[in-house]
């Protein structure tokens, strides 16, 4: 008796160890009307998309009889939001028939087959070829030249600085670095003249996966003279060269010398919203390497509303490493509505993303999130620019932009730029032996040591 | 949780039947109320589980075109896998974990309540059983958020300390530290839970002759109280190590593996190789593996307290 109950107990441990995992069908056509399922991100402190497509749904309901929009919100940052996609598009019927897309990941589910191209939609779609500019439509081109999503934001990346913490350190605004070097000047002076205060921030540790990679480190390697990640004319990746490592040590610099957050910061998830929700309306930042939409928490519809930062927060390009030309660096990404190749009713799925994607909810989106408007008419729109002195700036810093190589292996690449950047966050390998470990491993993350080519 | 099998009697007067007919009734009589369980384990744990084995030797991912043509490369994943920096941390750190929390934490701890508890008055038992049962059915989750809020830099911990200076951030000097303690506090009621019922199957009489010949406290725990419940004492190390090998929940929540990889034991590791990197075959040789050393760990427990059956 007693072994027989060690037994089921044993089972019944197993059991729960081992975890249950069941798939939900749902009924995709419920007595022969239409239904779209849309798959978006969502979070107490980026409640945007959530508004944006709510809006969507009743405009599109109203107009088109029949059709129902399923709105299935993912709650949590980007990290769980890709995990989430990339589970259920694993299976057609789990699939949403039309997401949200971030475009880094596009080429990857291109390579699967797991999206629809758009080209046949686009071409009844007069918006398409008005409003949105050649650079713009690139955003979502899979590598067989179609279009694979519709753009619904874009952004560019900078410094945002904290103008009462300059002048408690003594440096002149508006601040404008020209170099790496003064970047770092005035994060050692506000870190001598402002005890308390963080001189300077930004995203180095795998917590914030793609956004320290592209908000922090390839601020830096894009700004190094020839530092790219990815050679476009031979085709290969770039081993580790003088760039990268160089740019690992000025993240090096900034924690070495107790410039940035602390450890226990660096490594919290919820960085940005520390930046955005406190440190910056307290004044105990002085200096954040990160995107446009920083300040969409400030407004009144956002989450921490501050109406001064208008006057407290200053913006500024981020220098390139010795002011090489063109002097500033920034990277765009963004995010597009895209269609699953799964989905039954594709017309009446690109019907809805055309609804998304219209002025009216463009411009929702846009206002109310920071995020770069990809629209022309929406970018000349006065309520865009109204409440944010910034945009202009953000906006024209696409002059300077570079776009990630975002091919099917990107993410891998991606993570091992993070682990690098981890080792100069905790101190745990000099610049240059994180460079010879990230050229070791770049072989194997992108399929053979003939798509690798050595860094000058 | 003990299952009673009331047998039927037989019916009085039923005619004789022939030798395999009685032997498939026999069978019948336990497959039929079996069968609907049988069937849901197959299908939702026998599918899945020959699933993950299959992929852990193939290139399987989440995403991009392997997710869709797939292909068989044999032990690659696995030479991989010993060949990885991180996994091997990863490992030290679950071995850590295990022994630290479980073993000596948990089951050590659950023993020592259990025995001090014996002979007690019963509102004494009820408030113990109840404070030490209610850190085990607060979920996984809540019970991360208390060790937070408890270690976290403005923290309980920290608001106590602060007077003598020696404030810090816990969770990020001494994450594993953490981490053991946070399981040690939950689980420690199951531990303790199996050692009272297992001692009150010890016979108090033999206890008390003992003591009349002479026996210390100390000799009669180990010379007639272990021995009696090595069984118990088998059981419990089999399923806190093979619980706790497992554990997820609390450590993500409450370090997310960090900073850096100085509290990811190997189930965080899995995750972040099959559901961040999207590496579902890698991660499903990781899972294999582990479920090798848990299979070790129960041998080394049968070998170390010999159970004649």
């Amino acid at each position: 008796m007693r072994r027989a109950m060690v037994a089921s107990m044993l089972a019944v441990a197993v059991a729960a160890t081992a975890g249950a995992c069941g798939g939900d069908t749902t009924d995709k056509s419920a007595g022969g009307a239409k239904e779209i399922e849309v798959l978006y991100k969502t979070d107490p402190t980026w409640p945007y998309m959530d508004k944006v497509l709510k809006q969507a749904k009743t405009d599109y309901e109203a107009a088109h009889k029949g059709v129902t929009i399923k709105l299935s919100p993912v709650q949590g940052d980007n990290e769980v939001y890709y995990t989430k996609l990339a589970l259920l598009n694993r299976s057609p019927d789990s699939a949403p028939d039309v997401y949200l897309h971030d475009t880094f990941q596009v080429n990857a589910d291109v390579a699967a087959g797991k999206l629809a191209p758009l080209d046949d939609y686009l071409k009844t779609w007069p918006d398409w070829a008005t409003q949105y500019a050649d650079s713009v439509k690139q955003a979502a081109k899979g590598p067989d030249g179609k279009i694979y999503g519709v753009p619904i934001s874009t952004d560019t990346r900078g410094l945002w600085y904290n103008k009462d913490v300059f002048a408690k350190a003594g440096i002149q605004v508006p601040w404008e670095p020209k170099t790496w070097a003064d970047v770092l000047t005035a994060a050692r002076a506000i870190k001598a003249k402002a005890p308390g205060v963080i001189p300077f921030s930004m995203y180095s540790t795998k917590p914030h996966g793609e956004a320290a990679t592209m908000q922090g480190f390839e601020m830096l390697l894009y700004g190094t003279p020839g530092g790219t990640l990815y050679d476009d004319t031979q085709k290969k990746w770039v081993a580790s060269g003088k760039g990268f490592t160089d740019s690992l040590g000025f993240i090096n610099s900034i924690y070495r010398e107790n410039l940035g957050p602390k450890q226990a910061d660096a490594f919290d998830p919820k960085l940005g919203d520390k930046v955005a929700l406190e440190w910056f309306p307290e004044a105990k930042l002085g200096i954040d390497l990160d995107g446009a939409w920083v300040s969409s928490a400030w407004k009144p519809s956002g989450t921490k509303p501050w109406p001064e930062w208008t006057e407290k927060i200053g913006w500024t390009p981020m220098p390139t490493q010795n002011g090489e030309a063109p002097g500033a660096v920034s990277m765009s990404g963004g995010w597009v509505m895209a269609m699953s190749s799964y989905a039954k009713d594709k017309k009446e799925g690109f019907d809805f993303i055309s609804t998304v994607t219209n002025k009216k909810n463009t411009l929702l989106y846009s206002v109310s999130t920071g995020d770069l408007a990809p629209r022309k008419d929406v970018a000349a729109d006065p309520t865009y620019s109204a409440d944010n002195p910034a945009v202009k700036f953000w906006t024209d810093l696409a002059s300077v932009t570079h776009y990630r190589p975002a091919y099917e292996v990107y993410p891998k690449v991606s993570a091992e730029v993070q682990k690098a950047m981890e080792a100069m966050t905790t101190g745990s390998k000099a610049p240059d032996a994180a460079a010879k470990a990230y050229a070791d491993s770049l072989p194997a993350v992108v399929g053979g040591p003939d798509k690798v080519t050595a860094g000058s | 949780m003990t299952v009673t099998t009331v047998t039927p009697p037989r019916l009085a007067g039923s005619p004789e039947q022939g030798e395999p007919r009685r032997r498939l009734r026999g069978t019948l009589r336990w497959l039929v109320p079996l069968g609907p369980a049988l069937v849901l384990l197959v299908i939702f744990m026998a599918g899945p589980i020959l699933w993950s084995v299959y992929i852990a030797f193939t290139n399987e991912t989440l995403t991009g075109a392997a997710s869709v043509n797939s292909h068989f490369v044999g032990f690659a994943n696995f030479v991989k896998l010993f060949g990885d920096e991180d996994f091997i941390n990863s490992f030290l750190l679950t071995f850590i974990f295990v022994i630290g929390s479980a073993v000596i934490g948990q089951n050590t701890l659950g023993l020592v309540i259990a025995l001090i508890q014996r002979g007690r008055g019963r509102v004494l038992r009820g408030v113990v059983n109840g404070v030490v049962i209610a850190a085990w059915v607060v979920p996984e989750v809540v019970a991360a958020a208390c060790w937070y809020s408890f270690l976290a830099e403005e923290g309980t911990l920290n608001e106590l300390l602060g007077s003598l200076g020696l404030s810090q951030d816990w969770l990020f000097s001494a994450p594993m530290l953490a981490i053991i303690l946070a399981n040690i506090w939950r689980g420690t009621a199951f531990s303790m839970l199996v050692y009272s019922a297992a001692l009150s199957d010890v016979p108090s009489d033999l206890l008390e002759a003992a003591a009349v010949d002479g026996a210390s406290g100390w000799r009669r725990l180990v010379h007639i109280t272990l021995p009696l419940i090595r069984r118990s004492i088998l059981s419990n190390l089999m399923l806190i190590t093979l619980q706790t090998l497992a554990a997820f929940g609390l450590i993500y929540a409450l370090t997310g593996g960090g900073p850096g990889t100085a509290s990811q034991t190997t189930p965080l590791y899995m995750y972040e190789q099959a559901f961040r990197y999207f590496e579902i075959g890698y991660g499903s040789a990781m899972a294999l593996v582990m479920l090798v050393i848990g299979a070790v760990f129960s041998l080394v427990y049968l070998r170390l307290i010999k159970v004649d059956a």
